[in-house]
């Protein structure tokens, strides 16, 4: 069939004459019009479904569903899955006068606040309020301005932050409690959080005063790391070394205690013999080597000029 | 006219009455019905309604709206200039008092802005800074100021303006800019304070460390020596003891033996030495045999 004769078979069907064929073209137009009503749902979405303004499903599954059109229907898809972003505070466009927050101990600090919140309720994140991100800023912004105004800001600027966090996620907790606008905060982070130009170069010494005060800690924690091993090291040296000399001493006295008594045993055998031999092998050591002078009995000295001539 | 054409007549007039009669309400809307101006019903009910053709419907959001009025100045109840900045949530909770006093909600927000902005005077000036700003736990705090405020001029602005008041909230608390240059005076000077302090902190422990390491090394090196010298006595002592014992029994052999130990170590090359030739050892060179083998 070629498109000519299809165009002359609709033309045919849907009109007669000049008129339109009422009984095709009206039952068409409505199966169109509820047609259009299909609508399908994605898996990160849930949808609200509306009838004359009214909720009818306020939380639709994905899928493919099917509601009235408008203008008698209306459906909002969200996706409810999504963290969403809000920055608090400091921020390139905003001017810095507006990021500052004063604390517990009236300093001024830059801070910016970045807030995590996801739809929990559909219909009220819809129709509870009016601009739901302004509403999410105020609460956690004043939250903000509540938990620095009670922190000391060392604290805030070194330790404390996680539980500033905290504190903030739970006062602004309790404000979208009361504003029930749909959703649920999941975490705050404090972004960025800083002195003001003004008084940064002051902070700064701050910190490398802490530095230098680690610095001087770490030298004498080394120090103190070095001397007493070497003085554990000294004293178990002086130690051995006593029990060297002790054992030494003793053992000596042992051996010579032994020799003796064995000279001793064999003197008593015979005394005399044995003193005689122990006193001539003495001299026969030590005399060789000494400058001698033989005297007489009377004090004259002894020619012994015979002796070299033999 | 045919009959076609009055069929098509009344057929739109009926389409024209039925467009006239039905109305809808959305969700969080608030619908009034008017007869010439003056309400005759009001409904919060989202959905499909009817009225008669004549009479009209004006509709109000409930939704809760934000509104901020900006930062103003001021003054504590300790005379300390503040610049505070607030966020007023409120949303319509009477329609028809609403409509006869502010209108819309600009108008609204005209309004409440002159009524916080007086309880927010009034309460400021009742407050010190110290009830703002503390590191006490249990001080008043930013929040309960904003409460207060809240609780004051709830009640004016729900009979007067049909407005309630859900929340005020301070977004911004800061010193005044021409106070700003004192306040980072003070800052600079408090971390100077905290900078010396950080340095006198490190030395004082430094000196503690290397105090507390010398005397452990001193303390170790007298112990030792103290063992040390202990264990040295003591081999002294078992040495003389096991001499005593062996030569406490051959007196006078041991004095003999170490008389010639000693010649052996005092005698060298560098000694002169004279001897008689009565000596017992020259007596046999001199004197002949007879008087030695006896």
């Amino acid at each position: 069939m070629s498109s000519v004769r299809v165009a002359d078979r609709l033309r045919s069907l849907l009109f007669r004459g000049r008129r339109p064929n009422w009984r095709v073209v009206a039952p068409g137009l409505v199966a169109l019009y509820l047609g259009s009503g299909t609508f399908s749902v994605s898996t990160d979405q849930q949808a609200v479904v509306m009838r004359f303004g009214r909720v009818v499903e306020s939380r639709v599954p994905a899928g493919v569903h099917w509601a009235w059109p408008a203008p008698i229907g209306q459906v909002f898809k969200l996706r409810v899955r999504e963290t969403k972003r809000l920055a608090v505070g400091l921020n390139a466009d905003w001017p810095t006068r507006s990021a500052q927050f004063l604390t517990g101990d009236r300093n001024i600090l830059n801070i910016r606040l970045v807030v995590q919140y996801a739809i929990n309720d559909p219909v009220a994140y819809l129709f509870r309020t009016a601009d739901v991100t302004a509403t999410i800023g105020t609460a956690a912004q004043a939250a903000l301005v509540q938990a620095v105004s009670e922190r000391h800001v060392d604290d805030l600027l070194t330790t404390e932050k996680v539980a500033v966090q905290q504190r903030i996620q739970t006062l602004a907790e309790a404000s979208m409690a009361r504003y029930d606008c749909g959703v649920s905060i999941l975490g705050v982070v404090l972004d960025a959080i800083q002195a003001p130009d003004e008084v940064v170069e002051a902070f700064r010494l701050v910190a490398s005063a802490r530095e230098d005060s680690n610095r001087i800690v770490r030298e004498a924690e080394s120090y103190a790391n070095g001397e007493v091993p070497v003085a554990r090291g000294d004293a178990a040296k002086m130690g051995e070394e006593a029990r060297g000399y002790n054992s030494q001493r003793v053992n000596e006295a042992l051996g010579n205690a032994a020799r003796f008594t064995a000279v001793a045993n064999e003197y008593r055998k015979a005394p005399k013999e044995t003193s005689t031999r122990l006193y001539l092998e003495t001299m026969e050591e030590v005399l060789p080597k000494m400058e001698k002078t033989l005297v007489g009995v009377d004090g004259k000295a002894v020619d012994l000029q015979f002796i070299r001539i033999k | 006219m045919n009959r076609t054409s009055t069929r098509l007549l009344l057929m739109a007039a009926a389409l024209v009455v039925l467009w006239g009669s039905v109305f809808t309400i959305a969700e969080a809307e608030t619908g009034t019905v008017t007869l010439f101006g003056r309400p005759t019903r009001t409904t919060s009910d989202a959905g499909l309604h009817f009225k008669w053709p004549f009479e009209s419907v004006l509709r109000f959001d409930r939704r809760l709206r934000i509104y901020d009025p900006g930062s103003s100045e001021f003054l504590t109840a300790d005379k300390k200039n503040l610049v505070l900045g607030s966020a007023i949530c409120w949303r319509i909770a009477d329609p028809n008092r609403f409509l006869q006093t502010v209108g819309d909600a600009s108008g609204a927000e005209m309004r409440l802005h002159d009524v916080v902005w007086a309880t927010l005077a009034a309460s400021l000036g009742r407050a010190e800074l110290a009830d703002l700003l503390s590191i006490e736990p249990g001080h008043a705090g930013i929040q309960k100021l904003a409460d207060d405020v809240r609780v004051a001029a709830s009640g004016e602005t729900e009979q007067r303006f049909g407005v309630q008041l859900v929340d005020v909230q301070l977004k911004r608390v800061n010193f005044p800019d021409q106070n700003k240059d004192a306040v980072f005076a003070r800052m600079r000077a408090e971390r100077e304070r905290i900078a010396r302090q950080y340095r006198a902190e490190g030395e004082e422990t430094a000196i503690k460390l290397r105090a507390g390491a010398d005397r452990q090394r001193d303390e170790l090196l007298a112990a030792a020596y103290r063992d040390a010298e202990k264990l040295k006595g003591d081999g002294d002592a078992q040495a003389a003891r096991i001499y005593g014992e062996a030569y406490g029994k051959n007196p006078d052999f041991y004095k003999f033996l170490r008389t010639l130990e000693s010649y052996k170590k005092i005698l060298n090359d560098k000694t002169s030495i004279i001897l008689s030739s009565d000596s017992e050892l020259l007596k046999l060179l001199t004197q002949g045999k007879g008087d030695v083998i006896r």
